[in-house]
This record gives structure tokens, sequence and C-alpha cells, in this order.
């Protein structure tokens, strides 16, 4: 089947029910509309079916009328109040804003539904969507996988998920039982944060980590979302009050962390090893990053303060240093 | 690949709707421009339009147009009341609330006086997608001090030269002039994309490594951006590592020329490297996760480096 005949047999269904007076029933729609008429029962159950599906998924309400309770009567419309676009009004500038936002993400599937969106404001508005003005930004957030597509539909409608995982700390695959509640990208990761029903707590699941695609389990609408998400607690990054790294660090050298440096005090003595360096302070929030940021400096950089820092920092470079032994812990 | 049927249904239906909304003839050039089609696409959507209506399909039932083939316009006749425009699908509303919401502090930084658009088109939309709005959270890192992206957001917006203080990866400090280009935000990190005069070429800048930038009087000139991804050079010597499993995060995020899995989760990476600052320093960071590094002098290196930076902490 061809493009052309699937848009063509669509167009005239939306046609044909916006204009039906009351309801057009099954057998009324495959003797009338056009790309119907040429089917067999079977085929045209499931033709009417997908169709009504894709309908309702651009946004289209098509509604099915059941007032007689027979079978043969049932018929469907379309909702033409619910159909409608409330008025946006939206300004050159605020279309061009949508543009740009637009071109924010590198995957597939959000670039279709987000093209769509931009379809249907011009067709409102009467005016295409023009970004020149804003070439000097460029957003750019990286593709979420097969996954986003079969999650995000179940948040929507509010159903449980189940999926095959890796396990980060083991690489183990494990089936997972989830409700869903956000899709959430952090530090260049896609993640999805939810309801972990076998474990009953909340856990987050990097999307790249997920197998195949994600099943919905269980009825629509029994999943209640929580009005409040907190994204960053799930992902293990609460808001932490920033501490202070007291940092001896080579004249000269490590530009970048003195860029952020503030006025340590009072200023701790230096041991003999270090003397010459000169002490500057850094605010750090996470003790991970901070980890890594330091330890990558190497022989210009050491902590003095705080000691979970400093000791931290001394097992990575020890674990750098036993590089030339043969290691099987992993 | 083809259009999907979604795709050519929701511009059939905005065609209408877009047509009546303008009212009156409009060229088809700009219908293709408005749209970001071919204007042969639009003549064949027209087309298709032109035989659909409402069943029994007589010329009453029909959506009807007028073409002026001297003037290359289109006007719509007959509507056949569907030039109501069509409401935003949930998924849609999403995507773009999580876009703009994402995109507010570059938007401050670059172009603050959008600011106010940003969050008139939030409320309206917000408004149209209800309780969902909220399923799709993305943000975006500016990771930078207020006084370096106040002078890159100026610079952009005022079309004038910059001169930065900036430190690399291998932690050496120069200075440059840049006619800055443009401000790339990602999820990760975030570049001012410039045209460095000394280099004269296009260069990247990490916003954290900005150690300083000052707006200069003179305009920035007009260059042609250079679409060339970095690509390392195919002579870098490969570099093979061999990480624990919790080190996954470096396979999705390094560009790299293979992975080799294990039974255990752990994975071999094989890189190309020309900057070995940054790949040293990649692996001290993750060097609890590291099993085996090749070629053998790297991995010298690396001892050395760790050991060299142990001995700060000796009495």
């Amino acid at each position: 089947m061809s493009t052309t005949d699937a848009a063509e047999r669509l167009l005239n269904l939306v046609i044909a029910l916006m204009n039906t007076p009351g309801r057009m029933t099954k057998d009324q729609i495959r003797a009338g509309v056009v790309g119907y008429d040429d089917a067999s029962d079977e085929s045209f159950e499931r033709k009417f079916e997908r169709d009504k599906d894709t309908l309702r998924e651009l946004g289209v309400p098509v509604v099915t009328v059941d007032d007689s309770g027979h079978a043969a009567e049932i018929g469907y419309r379309i909702d033409t109040d619910a159909y409608a676009l409330a008025p946006l009004h939206l300004t050159a500038a605020e279309l061009a804003v949508l543009g740009l936002a637009a071109q924010l993400w590198q995957d597939r599937v959000l670039r279709t539904d987000t093209g769509r969106a931009l379809t249907k404001l011009t067709a409102a508005s009467g005016t295409g969507v023009h970004t020149d003005a804003l070439a000097a930004l460029a957003p750019r957030v990286r593709e979420a996988g097969g996954a986003y597509g079969p999650l995000l539909e179940a948040i929507l409608a509010r159903r449980a998920v189940r999926f095959a995982y890796r396990a980060a700390t083991t690489g183990q695959r494990a089936q997972r039982h989830v409700e869903p509640w956000r899709l959430a990208v952090r530090g260049g990761g896609w993640y999805l944060i939810g309801h972990d029903l076998d474990r009953a707590a909340v856990r987050a699941f990097r999307l790249s980590r997920i197998d195949g695609a994600p099943r919905p389990v269980g009825p629509p609408g029994a999943v209640t979302i929580p009005v409040e998400v907190d994204v960053d607690s799930a992902l293990g990054r609460p808001h932490a009050d920033a501490r202070r790294a007291v940092l001896a660090v080579v004249p000269e050298r490590a530009q970048a962390l003195r860029a952020r440096g503030v006025e340590p005090d009072p200023c701790p003595p230096l041991p003999s090893a270090l003397a010459g360096r000169e002490v500057i302070a850094v605010e750090f929030e996470d003790l991970a990053r901070a980890v890594d940021e330091i330890a990558a400096y190497g022989d210009v950089v050491a902590v003095l303060e705080p000691a979970d820092l400093r000791a931290a920092v001394i097992a990575v470079l020890q674990a750098a240093a036993a590089l030339g032994e043969e290691r099987h812990d992993g | 690949m083809a259009e999907r049927a979604s795709e050519r249904l929701v511009r059939l239906l905005g065609l209408v709707t877009y047509l009546d909304s303008v009212g009156g003839a409009v060229p088809v050039e700009q219908i293709a421009r408005d749209f970001g089609v071919p204007a042969e696409q639009v003549l064949r959507d027209i087309d298709l339009l032109w035989v659909s209506g409402t069943p029994g399909y007589w010329p009453d039932n029909l959506l009807d147009f007028a073409i002026d083939d001297e003037a290359g316009t289109v006007s719509v006749v007959q509507t056949q009341r569907i030039e109501r425009p069509l409401r935003l699908g949930t998924r849609e509303a999403v995507s773009l609330i999580a876009a703009l919401r994402a995109m507010g502090e570059a938007i401050d930084v670059a172009a603050p006086e959008l600011a106010d658009v940003v969050r008139a088109v939030l409320e309206k939309l917000t408004d149209a997608a209800g309780e969902a709005s909220g399923a799709l959270d993305v943000r975006l890192a500016v990771d930078t001090r207020p006084e370096v992206a106040h002078a890159v957001g100026e610079a952009l917006a005022t079309r004038r030269r910059l001169r930065l203080r900036y430190v690399t990866a291998s932690d050496v400090v120069s200075e440059r002039t840049v006619d800055p280009m443009r401000l790339r935000t990602e999820d990760e990190r975030s570049y001012l994309v410039a045209w460095c005069l000394r280099a004269d070429d296009e260069r990247t800048f990490r916003l954290d490594r900005i150690l300083e930038a000052v707006v200069l009087e003179d305009a920035s000139a007009e260059h042609a951006a250079s679409a060339r991804p970095y690509r390392p050079a195919a002579t870098a010597e490969p570099v093979r590592v061999t990480f624990a499993s919790p080190a996954r995060w470096i396979a999705e995020q390094v560009p790299h020329d293979g992975v080799q899995e294990h039974d255990d989760g752990a994975f071999t990476l094989t890189l190309r490297v020309e900057n070995h600052a940054w790949l040293r320093q990649l692996l001290l960071a993750n060097a609890v996760h590291v099993r085996s590094v090749s070629p053998a002098a790297l991995r010298a290196d690396l001892v050395e480096a760790a050991a060299s930076a142990l001995r700060q902490y000796e009495d």
C-alpha cells in the first residue's frame, strides 16, 4: 500500500467524520469513504482500527457514539470542538523560538513529534517558522534511542512497563517492572525515573541500557504519578549544599580550577612535600565529579581538605598506579 | 525514505487551514518555504486535496481551490469544514515544552531579550498540554561563570569580536581573538563556536574553560561555518582500553572505533586519540574501573603520572 493511498484515505475519513450530522457506522464508512470499499471484512477491520489509532495519535478526537446498544449501530464522529487548537496567537518571534526549540532534538522520534507540531502551528498562524534571527543559538540533545517512544506512551497512558535492563554495576541483564513517571536528560544521558515495583522504591534507569522495546502491562490509568518528581534526587544528584575544597596547586597551572577559585580562609599550613604551592579553594557539590576532575590533574593539584575528598582522590591514584600489575577485581 | 502517511496528512490538513487563515491567493513558493517542503510537493498535495471530500464525491462534496498558473498562486475556495486548526497531540506538545524549558538558560545567556518570549510561549503551550506537560524533563548544561556568559552573550547579540583567555585540556593557557558564531548548548557541556583569527579557522571553546572574555569594539566578520565534524587523524595510533562494567558510560559518550564485549560486562574500547593529555585525564579519573591499557608505553605513562601524583601526599 502506498503512502499516497494511506494519506488519501485518512484525509477523506477526517473530512467525512467532520461533516457527518450525527455519526457514521462502520458500514457507512466502508461503503462511502474512499479507500475502504475494496477491502475484505477482515482487512477492513484492521485498516479502520489502525487508521483510528493514527488519527488519535495525531490529535484528531475520533469519538465512538453508542447510544442504542446494538453493535451495528455503533458509530463514529470527530468532536469538532475538541478538534480545534485553542487560539494561541503566536507572534513571529514566538514561532521562531519554537523553531529553535525543535532543533534541540537529535532523536528521530522526537523530531517527528516536534515537526508535526510546527506544521500545525504554521497552518494555524498562516506563517512559516523562520529561525534565521536566532542563528547564534544551537542547542543539542543527543538521541534517546528506541525505548523513548514506548516509555513516553506508557507515561501518558499511566501504564506500568516491563523491560530488560543491563545493570551498571554487574553488567547482568534482568527483567524490571516499573511504573514510569518521567523521562529526563541530565549530564549527557537519557533516563527513566519511576517506581520499581519489585524493589518497591524510586529508581532511575538509563535508556541506553534498556534492551529492546519496553512493553506496557496492566490497564491504562493504573499508575498514579506524583505531582512533584525530584529527578535529581532519583539520579543520586541531590541538591547538596556546596562544600569547599582546599587545594595546593603548582603555580601557573590548573587555570580552569583557579578560574572558579575563592579565597581560602584561613590558609592551612603546607606540608613539606608541597612547599612552593599556591593554595586555592573551590566549591563543589558532587564528590564523585570533584574526584574525577582533581585526579585528572595528576601531580599538579593536591587536596588538603576535606578528608573524604582527599582519601577518594588518593584511592583513584592508587588504582592508576597499580595498573602495571595484573588485576581481576574490576 | 518516503514520507510517512501521518506526516503528509498533518500537512494536507494544515495547507487548508493555512490558505484559509492567510486568505486570498498565496504564492506556491511562499507556501513551500513556510512548510519547509519543495514547491512540487505543495502542488502534489493540492492535487490530492482537490479530489478529496465527503462521501458521494460529487463536485459539491469536494475541496476546491483556485490556481493561477501565471502568477504561481493558490487560494482555497471550498474547505469542507477542515479549515479549523488541528490541536497539538500530547506527544507533540510534550516535546516542544521540554525543548523550550531546556533552552531557557541558554536563551538567558545568548539572547536575554527572548526570555519573555520563551516564557509566553511556554505558558500558552502548557495550558494546551495540561498535566502531561511535565512528562519529559531536560536540563542543558550552561556551566560557566556569569561574567563569561554575559560577555559571550553580548558579543553574539551585538556581533562584536571577543578576546578570550582560554585553557586547553592540556592545561595550557592562551589568549585569542575570535569572531563568535554561535553558542552550542548540549546536555553535558556548552561550547562557544567561533572563528579564531590566529588559526584562521573555526574553533570550539568549552565555556567552562574560558577564563576571561572581553567584548572588543571591533565588529566581528562573517565566516562560512565549516561543517566538517571532528575526526581524529587516521594516523593516530589505536589505543585499547578494557574497562569494568560500571564505566559503561564511557562507551556511550566517548567517540571510539569499536567496542568488544566480555562475558562479565567488561568491555574493550578501541580509541584513536591525538590528544594524549585528554586520554590520560580520562583514564586517571576512571582508573578504578580500568583493567588494562595498551600500548605498554601509554600504560607506563599513566602509572608514572599516578605515582608522581601520589608523592604529593607523602609526609
